[in-house]
């Protein structure tokens, strides 16, 4: 139990620390001065000392919603796999779970850019519907596929099977789910291909659309909810499609998982840096694409066994 | 294992490259994919101990993941052929016709599968990405893209040839490539002759 409140408390830790590495290997790789990667955490306290404007067409929605789209991801991250051997997991959890509580944060998310009644909120509330609709069947489908490889519906459990005795049988349907994971990590955390987050130009933000009236206190937690939806999506990326290094000893069980990490902020950072933003309309196709790969690795599972 | 991860590269690298709209990275994706088919063949012939396999498959990644492409980007450049090749079959529709057909040929093929024994379901593999090359050339109206679904018809050929057969007989092969290098010298005689 304790071994398991310590590791939560990393994932909160490290949560902006990843956002901020991601920014400053950019800034490294375009040749710029790289930027801190305690920035998270410097921006997150210069948030907090700063003072809380609300407009005056906003409602009570505006003072409750970021509590509430905090709220569910912070359960999400109660309920993440295990990152090191004997810590306590809860075994329940299944892909319609973790796919909900996601979406019950995005929909707060979207209620908030609505209630600013600033018509970028509204555009990028709409946006946001837009994407998540897409993404989410998919995100169903892939750990639902992965879950049956591994005997189990309960996504910790399955990550624990998988990283205990990995079915090299399924190895080309595992393939397929984990591109289409890493398409729905990019996707849903609006990075590149699908979302800039570091730009606030009209034509093309979405997550930063809906969060343009907050200032202060709100803000940070809203921006702290985001660098945990990555530190969510990362880390089931992690365990699941790299699943090794549970069984080692704590200090070198910590340090892989870390490692990993690491791993998958270098590749969201190269693919940042060499692929253009999509047209909005044009981000139906990669989420298609995202589909079609869950699909594929659920009935190659089925049908042929591999 | 290994079998199995380069298969799923081969599918993988044949579905994105259906949804690609630019020339370069269809070029790329067929590149990975006759990289993985390479491997596959070397691979195969180490475990059959078949040098003639281990051959076709050096030859396949030096010629079809290396040669084809830089060929054919130097034909473009050359040519100055259109590089934003829009599939005609919009995309909503082809996340609904892939599924598909990866679903009908996988049930398609399973009296193939039964009467196999172990290497049952490459064979299941090999027949969907067939139809997806079709797929791919029927979905392109531009010359080029339709090159790229003949050739990627041409690799599903090589994958159900090496995986269902145990072992094809080396001339067979060495005549598949020649094959190949008359219909690239063909291709190349339309394109000077009528500039798409």
């Amino acid at each position: 139990m304790t071994t398991y409140l310590l590791t939560l408390l990393l994932l909160l830790l490290i949560a902006p620390l990843l956002l901020s590495l991601i920014k400053s290997i950019k800034m490294f790789l375009l040749f710029k001065q790289p930027s801190s990667i305690f920035q998270g955490y410097r921006n997150f306290s210069k948030l907090l000392s700063k003072e809380t404007i609300l407009s005056y067409e906003s409602s009570v929605m505006t003072r409750v919603a970021p509590f509430l789209v905090l709220s569910p991801l912070l359960v999400t991250l109660l309920l993440v796999p295990p990152i090191v051997k004997g810590a306590f997991y809860i075994d329940f959890v299944d892909a319609f779970t973790i796919t909900g509580l996601i979406s019950l944060s995005t929909f707060f998310l979207m209620l908030l850019g609505l209630d600013g009644a600033s018509s970028f909120g509204g555009m990028g509330s709409s946006r946001e519907a837009f994407i998540s609709a897409l993404a989410e069947p998919a995100m169903i489908l892939t750990l639902f596929s992965v879950s049956l490889m591994a005997n189990n519906l309960g996504i910790s459990q399955a990550t624990v099977n998988l990283a205990q005795s990995f079915p090299p049988e399924h190895i080309a349907s595992f393939l397929f789910a984990g591109i289409s994971f890493f398409i729905l990590l990019v996707a849903e955390n609006g990075r590149i291909p699908v979302d800039n987050p570091e730009t606030h130009l009209e034509l093309t933000m979405v997550h930063e659309a809906m969060i343009l009236d907050l200032t202060g206190f709100y803000l940070a937690l809203i921006e702290s909810a985001s660098a945990i939806k990555f530190v969510i999506f990362s880390s089931l990326f992690v365990s699941i499609f790299i699943p090794f290094g549970l069984d080692y000893p704590l200090p070198l069980a910590l340090l892989a998982f870390l490692l990993k990490l690491l791993l998958v902020v270098v590749a969201i950072a190269l693919l940042e840096v060499n692929v253009a933003k999509l047209r909005l309309f044009k981000v139906p196709n990669l989420l298609g694409l995202a589909i079609v790969f869950a699909f594929l690795s659920l009935i190659t599972f089925y049908v042929l066994g591999a | 294992m290994m079998i199995n991860f380069l298969i799923g590269i081969f599918l993988a690298s044949l579905i994105i490259s259906l949804f690609s709209t630019r020339l370069y990275k269809l070029l790329f994706w067929y590149a990975l994919n006759s990289l993985s088919l390479g491997f596959l063949a070397i691979y195969f012939g180490a475990n059959l101990d078949d040098n003639g396999m281990i051959i076709a498959g050096i030859i396949t990644v030096l010629m079809k993941s290396i040669g084809i492409p830089y060929f054919l980007k130097q034909i473009t450049v050359k040519l100055q052929l259109v590089r934003q090749v829009q599939p005609n079959i919009k995309i909503q529709h082809s996340i609904l016709l892939v599924p598909a057909i990866l679903v009908f040929t996988f049930y398609l093929s399973e009296p193939i599968m039964q009467s196999m024994g172990q290497n049952a379901h490459y064979v299941a593999v090999a027949i969907s990405s067939l139809f997806l090359s079709l797929m791919l050339m029927m979905e392109h109206t531009n010359i080029a893209p339709k090159i790229i679904g003949f050739l990627s018809m041409e690799n599903t050929l090589f994958l159900l040839g090496v995986t269902a057969t145990g072992g094809m007989p080396m001339l067979i092969e060495l005549g598949i490539f020649f094959d190949l290098l008359m219909a690239i010298v063909i291709v190349t005689l339309l394109l000077n002759r009528k500039e798409i």
